[in-house]
């Protein structure tokens, strides 16, 4: 796949949200719009997994604690302390970041192992917490007032999503920062001999992972009107993100894009045809991200960060580099 | 006379039961090139990444410029002057040679236009320009070799630690890094260079410090030095060009 | 107060099953460096697998257990080639893949377990499971479930062998150079590929017989992995990882300190105090309890 320049895939990127804008317009069918609010929102979660998994190498695997976590902020903040919707989903990002320092703080000065280990059960125990707590109503789950206006969320979700997208974009592709990261990612001691400091940067990205995600949370917990630590806080979050995002590309923000859709339809038209199977899913769902791994590590695209670091394939030009590249 | 601008004072690196470095102490002077020597596994590396903040003294202090750099982290020192290289070279395989230069240019440059500009600049200094936006991964190992000294340079350092920058260079390449470090010193940076291949470090070294054991056991200029007989007694055996 | 020595006792009988859970993990992670997200799948697979032979045969099931390592030790052979292949296919990231590998195949066979196995949970009956010893000195009595008594015997039984193993034979010894220097130890003659085959091999055969051993001692469902996953990364990860010879010593620890808790907190609390215990020690000593981590 020849690589497409950096500016044309901002330029087609700017024409699908257009087009994203502009969908209302042309589909009326509340049903579909329901379905287009759902998967931009997959984007959303896709996106965030790909900043501290693509960009910084660093597995989530309780990516769902953040999605969680802005669910409960915005819906607490609306239903018991009556915040108008707007201010409680800023307030759910805003939480939703504190809670990425907290847990990043001791988990990212260490290797990828520990990360993966640690997310995986703070996102049990955040669940546990909100099973067992009295003001999430427990294992009922609880509700927030009901607004029927599918246009209206259609918007906001692709607001927040498209703001995520535009934003990460400028710092993960323009800013230094994004440049920052990669070297953290491809050579952590290399990194700190150029006066980079890995661990703030990592738990820069941490946060910058984890609040597109609260917030896209808080629009759900208003949008769907009831939320329960099963729904919210399930592991099966965080394997759908991964999936997404391996299956589109990691490392980049076309990819999650692109994994995200097309996974989100695979399971739309899992669900509505084969719903009587739901075990069948999560075997898919394991046997995808296991045959991802080993088929397709770049993604369907073949787009992944992996791709130029010359081991996926070997450019022609140096022969010898095959000779002098065996480090000890 | 003026202050050393590095000072490395009674240091000791222990691991465990293995005593990497023991009781080292040296001074370098602004603007001159030392030598670091010895037998492999004499301690030359881990005394290299003590220096550079990669590993604490378990005893003694390092200064520099005055200042007391013993603990400080590699990050800090990169901001205070010192830049390295790395003796198994670490290039961002996945980016290209440009942007590699470019993420050192930051230290000095933050906004990205102006790091990248100072990187072209870089790249050319060290010849690198003709293959600025290829992938680091395909590179040649000389090219690699000078990428890893562009990117301490970018960093604008008053001292620099080149560790091996010729080892498994052809004659004509590792003559070419030579003129480099030489050009390196006249534009006032401070090298301190370790190498195994005699014929550069004598040729291009102000004054030589020898390890064996992780113990100094001679210091001084190229001649004194390859006529000492410790020196000699320590390479005896050791095959060397 | 008079609940604070079968608490102690209690605790060290849990953390025995723990040592059983972690100590083959463990040693999976100081060689071949990979954190295998399917460990307490392995121990789903091995419980209902000695579940569905105890039933069959009528065998007790602590007899079984040879049977169920045989299984489970073919099986880690035929998957090992896999991980392998992920391993060297990665040279960017293979350690995080293959974690990513693992972790698919965890929900793969979660979900293969739930089709099968359905959503019930069982107990693997033995004919030790209704003894118990009863001691008493004083004021202070404690009372030791027979099964978990030989729960320990097996952690005792199963370190002894591990440390014979490694320290007695020429597989451990390769073992234990692999997990020092790769290269070097591949000069000296060392077989990498077929020492990490065997090794994966007996890990899965080990950790489905602990298996066997937790639906005795408490139950069968197909929904145990991630618990029993959890479990033996906070042992791991508190005996610093790839340190072997801390597993038992935090195992007891992380025993001692659930049973405390479960004398005064709810049971829905505990898992989550516990992991607050090991948040403040990844703050405080991110190397595990003796600093000996990787």
């Amino acid at each position: 796949m020849t690589p497409i320049s950096k500016d044309r895939r901002l330029i087609i990127s700017v024409v699908v949200f257009a087009a994203a804008v502009l969908l209302p317009a042309v589909v009326h069918d509340t049903f579909w719009l329901r379905v287009a609010t759902e998967a931009i929102m997959w984007v959303g979660l896709a996106l965030g997994f790909d900043v501290i998994a693509g960009y910084t190498g660093y597995l989530n695997f309780g990516h769902q604690a953040f999605f969680g976590i802005g669910c409960y902020a915005t819906a607490l903040l609306m239903m018991r302390a009556h915040w108008p919707f707007f201010l409680a989903l800023a307030a759910g990002g805003v939480v939703g970041a504190v809670s990425a320092l907290i847990i990043g703080i001791p988990t990212l000065r260490l290797r990828g192992a520990y990360f993966a280990i640690a997310t995986w059960a703070v996102a049990r125990a955040v669940q546990q917490g909100a099973l067992m707590a009295g003001f999430t109503g427990g294992p009922d789950g609880m509700r927030t007032s009901e607004y029927l206006n599918p246009h209206f969320f259609y918007y906001v979700m692709l607001g927040v999503v498209g703001l995520t997208f535009f934003v990460l974009w400028f710092l993960l592709e323009r800013a230094p920062f994004g440049l920052k990261l990669k070297a953290v990612r491809e050579d952590q001691e290399s990194a700190k001999a150029l006066g980079l400091n890995p661990t703030h940067l990592k738990i820069k990205a941490f946060i910058l992972s984890a609040i597109p995600t609260a917030l896209c949370g808080g629009v759900f917990a208003y949008w769907v009107t009831f939320i329960d630590p099963n729904s919210t806080l399930g592991d099966l979050l965080s394997d759908q993100a991964l999936v997404m995002v391996i299956f589109g590309g990691m490392g980049t923000l076309i990819g999650p894009v692109v994994g995200a859709v097309i996974i989100f339809g695979f399971k739309t038209v899992f669900w509505a045809y084969l719903s009587a199977y739901e075990v069948l899913y999560l075997i898919i769902l394991g046997a995808l991200i296991a045959a991802s791994v080993i088929f397709l590590p770049d993604g369907v695209l073949g787009i992944s960060f992996r791709r130029r670091s010359g081991r996926a394939k070997q450019e022609p030009t140096q022969p010898a580099a095959a000779a002098s590249g065996k480090e000890a | 006379m003026a202050e050393p601008i590095l000072k490395v004072e009674h240091v000791s690196k222990v691991f465990g039961g293995l005593t990497a470095v023991n009781d080292v102490s040296f001074e370098m002077n602004a603007g001159e090139i030392l030598g670091l020597i010895g037998p492999n596994g004499a301690g030359k590396t881990t005394l290299f990444n003590v220096i550079s903040g990669y590993y604490r003294p378990t005893r003694g202090k390092v200064w520099f410029q005055g200042r007391n750099i013993s603990h400080k982290p590699p990050y800090y020192l990169a901001g205070q002057g010192i830049g390295r290289t790395f003796q198994v070279v670490k290039p961002f395989a996945g980016l290209s040679v440009l942007e590699n230069i470019t993420i050192a240019s930051f230290l000095k440059h933050p906004r990205r236009a102006a790091a990248e500009a100072h990187a072209w600049k870089v790249l050319e200094f060290t010849g690198l320009a003709d293959r600025a936006q290829i992938p680091a991964a395909s590179l040649t190992l000389a090219g690699r070799k000078r990428l890893e000294i562009g990117k301490a340079l970018a960093l604008e350092p008053s001292f620099l630690l080149l560790d091996e920058v010729v080892a498994g260079l052809n004659p004509t390449e590792t003559d070419r890094t030579i003129e480099l470090i030489r050009k390196l010193r006249d534009n006032g940076i401070t090298i301190l260079i370790v190498e195994h291949i005699m014929r550069v470090i004598m040729g291009i070294s102000d004054r030589l410090v020898v390890l064996n054991f992780g113990q100094m056991i001679a210091q001084g200029g190229p001649a004194e030095v390859a006529g000492n007989p410790a020196v000699i007694q320590a390479y005896l055996g050791e095959e060397h060009e | 107060m008079e609940l604070l020595p079968q608490a102690l006792l209690d605790g060290i009988l849990l953390g025995a099953i723990y040592i059983n859970i972690a100590v083959a993990f463990s040693l999976v992670y100081g060689v071949l460096h990979i954190i295998d997200f399917a460990v307490g799948e392995w121990i789903m697979l091995g419980a209902f697998t000695g579940y569905h032979l105890t039933l069959l045969t009528k065998v007790e099931p602590f007899l079984l257990l040879p049977i169920v390592f045989v299984i489970f030790a073919g099986l880690g052979l035929a998957l090992q080639p896999c991980i392998q292949r992920v391993l060297s296919g990665h040279k960017g990231n293979p350690t995080l893949m293959a974690l990513v590998f693992t972790f698919g195949l965890a929900l793969m066979i979660r979900g293969l377990a739930q089709t099968f196995f359905g959503f019930y949970s069982h107990s693997i009956p033995s004919h030790f499971s209704n003894g118990s010893y009863f001691f008493q000195k004083g004021s202070f009595f404690v009372t030791i479930s027979s099964v978990r008594a030989l729960g320990l015997v097996y952690a005792i039984i199963l370190t002894l062998v591990l440390n014979l193993l490694l320290r007695k034979t020429d597989f451990g010894l390769a073992i234990r150079a692999l997990a020092m220097q790769k290269e070097a130890a591949g000069l000296m003659g060392v077989n990498a590929k077929r020492t990490n085959l065997f090794l994966f091999a007996l890990y899965v055969g080990v950790t489905a017989m602990t298996g066997v051993l937790i639906g005795v001692i408490l139950s069968v469902a197909s929904k145990m992995g991630p618990e029993n996953s959890i479990l033996a990364f906070f042992v791991v990860v508190l005996a610093g990882m790839g340190y072997l010879a801390g597993v038992p010593a935090a195992a007891f620890l992380l025993g001692i300190i659930q049973s405390i808790f479960l004398v005064y907190l709810d049971p829905g609390y505990t898992m989550m105090a516990v992991f607050g215990i090991l948040y403040l020690i990844l703050l405080v000593s991110p190397t595990g309890m003796f600093r000996r981590g990787m």
